[in-house]
């Protein structure tokens, strides 16, 4: 449905997007995820139509994006980052506005407008000036102009931003409702959106892809190749010679002492690890006061992604 | 084309809701008003003196069309540059900061779709002070002392040059995000167009004179106004309107390659 290849933005010298290529296919739910700057919201401008790359190509069901780009806009319903609202119309008649402009059959605008209040809940608000919205009540009405022309494919640039977390629980499963009847290319920061809606993440850092996998393999590979669950045990008093001895027990992967009495330990996962790290401190007399072990979740995969030094992590281990 | 009227459609409206239309034209009939008003007691004045002077000699009278309603259409002129910049200058510069400009930009509409939209509201817009403007001259048809040629011929010239003052306040407007900057540029634009009349009367060649000529805003419209609608006024204005908004899908096109 969406195929992008070689696709690269400058501004000036600075490459906001540095050779990107992936693909997604028909119904399909993508999360684009990376920190401040990644250039996801460059990407989705792209995609859009929005503003032409410095090379590379887009094309949405099989048009291209520079050579078609109305056909390509009448099939995309996109929010940008910033909801393109005008306040000085009700919701009602903003949608209609949005589906006309978007070339909806003049007998389905009416069906459609409704749907769109319907799936975003906004039957209340449906005859009020929008600039009389609160911030969460327009973000709603930004989504809904991006579904109300029934596009094949979704482009939401950040949609949970500025909604409480009722309404971000609502979105997802708005998101998830829509699944396989559109597209959708979703971005985000927060891990547990895309946990929750996605089916698939693309990393993206400074530009460039860092990782595209489904959530478990990708989950899956990062175990395998770093840990799998971490340690953490909290003592009477830290020794460097106690230290050693962790590093010493089979499956640790790595040891870290944070704040004076706190050590991290990396594992590999196997349930024997703890149990030894237990026994260890237990015998070496300094003073159990408390341990935990969690498993690594996609939040740590992110990290370890887009921080730098991890990079290699993607050309090593990762692919 | 269908996309230059759905936004065309959406304009309108939210001018017509807006208080800024019902202000601007509220200041507008009021100055129109006033000095209409006073012209009119004038023009009775002197014309009943003559009439006096003349007792019992056949007399035409004063031709009410050059002692009040010329007069007063140059006025409607003048405001119409002023207020059309005030109508135009947010079409573009709200579409930005509100960041609307990025869903027209996103659907699937032409940048010249966009700005005939564009045009179309403001025109509609200027017109529609046009009519309120005119309403005063057409009160004298009470009076039976309407002379409709020129005064038809007038309202067609005001409607060609306040269409192009659309044009110019549009793309004043798509080159800064300022409503304020949009104002200002506007009325530079208009004051340069004006201008060329001026420069026409200091040229001593007489080549460059006539060719300064027809590019006369002024002597144009005094033409329209004296009951002359000549082919090249017509065409000359609607290069004008031509000329800007040209330039304005090409500021629109240009903001697509940023
Ligand atoms: N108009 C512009 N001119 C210059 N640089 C720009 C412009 N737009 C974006 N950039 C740069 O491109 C890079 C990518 O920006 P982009 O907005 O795509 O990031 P993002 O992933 O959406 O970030 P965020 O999570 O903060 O929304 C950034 O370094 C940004 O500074
Ligand atoms: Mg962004």
């Amino acid at each position: 449905m969406i195929e992008v290849r070689g696709l690269t933005k400058s501004y000036g010298p600075h490459k906001a997007v540095d050779h990107i290529s992936f693909s997604v296919r028909k119904g399909e739910v993508v999360g684009f995820l990376g920190p401040n700057g990644a250039g996801k919201t460059t990407t989705m401008r792209i995609i859009t139509g929005f503003m032409p790359p410095t090379s590379g190509t887009a094309s949405v069901a099989g048009f291209d994006v520079f050579e078609n780009p109305l056909e390509v806009k009448r099939r995309i319903g996109y929010l940008p980052e910033t909801p393109p609202l005008y306040g000085e119309m009700t919701v009602e008649d903003y949608l209609r506005f949005v589906a006309r402009l978007k070339k909806v059959e003049r007998s389905r605008i009416a069906s459609l407008v409704e749907r769109a209040i319907e799936k975003t809940q906004l039957g209340e608000v449906r005859k009020r000036l929008i600039q009389n919205l609160s911030k969460g009540y327009r973000q709603r009405v930004g989504i809904s102009q991006a579904l109300v022309s029934d596009p094949e494919v979704l482009i939401l640039d950040e949609p949970t931003v500025g909604l409480d977390p009722r309404q971000v629980a609502e979105v997802r499963t708005l998101i998830a409702e829509l699944k396989g009847h559109h597209t959708i290319i979703l971005s985000t920061h927060i891990l547990p959106e895309v946990q929750a809606t996605c089916e698939r993440i693309i990393i993206i850092n400074r530009g460039k892809i860092v990782a595209e996998d489904s959530l478990e393999s990708l989950g899956r590979r990062v175990s395998q190749s770093q840990a799998a669950s971490r340690v953490f045990v909290r003592v009477g008093r830290a020794s460097d010679d106690l230290k050693a001895q962790l590093q010493k027990i089979g499956g640790v992967r790595a040891v870290q002492l944070k704040d004076a009495d706190r050590y991290e330990i990396d594992t590999d996962g196997s349930k024997e690890v703890a149990q030894a790290v237990a026994g260890v401190v237990v015998t070496s007399g300094v003073g159990l006061l408390e341990l935990r072990e969690e498993a690594f979740n996609l939040e740590d995969v992110f990290l370890k992604l887009t921080t730098s030094e991890e990079s290699q992590l993607k050309e090593g281990a990762l692919t | 084309m269908n996309g230059a009227f759905i936004i065309a459609s959406k304009d309108l409206r939210n001018i017509f809701v807006s208080p800024l239309f019902y202000v601007v034209s509220g200041i507008c009939s009021l100055i129109w008003f006033l000095l209409f008003s006073s012209r009119l007691a004038d023009f009775i004045f002197q014309s009943s003196m003559q009439m006096m002077q003349s007792q019992g000699r056949e007399s035409g009278g004063l031709p009410v069309h050059f002692y009040v309603i010329f007069p007063h259409l140059s006025m409607v002129n003048l405001i119409m540059i002023f207020a059309v910049s005030a109508f135009t200058m947010r079409l573009f510069t709200e579409e930005k900061r509100n960041r609307t400009f990025d869903l027209l930009l996103t659907a699937p509409v032409t940048s010249t779709e966009i700005v005939i939209g564009k045009l179309i509201a403001g025109v509609g817009t200027a017109w529609a002070l046009l009519a309120i403007g005119a309403l005063y001259p057409v009160s004298l048809a009470f009076f039976g002392a309407m002379d409709w040629g020129p005064f038809a011929s007038s309202l067609l010239g005001l409607a060609l040059l306040s269409a192009a003052y659309v044009a110019v306040g549009i793309f004043a407007s798509s080159l800064t995000q300022s409503a304020v900057v949009a104002v200002v540029l506007a009325l530079v634009f208009n004051v340069m167009l004006w201008f060329v009349g001026v420069l026409a009367d200091r040229s001593s060649d007489a080549t460059e004179r006539t060719i300064i000529e027809h590019l006369n805003v002024g002597e144009h419209l005094q033409n329209f106004m004296k009951g002359n609608v000549s082919l090249s006024g017509v065409v000359f204005m609607l290069s004008l309107v031509f000329l800007f908004t040209f330039l304005t899908r090409q500021v629109v096109e240009s903001a697509r390659w940023r």
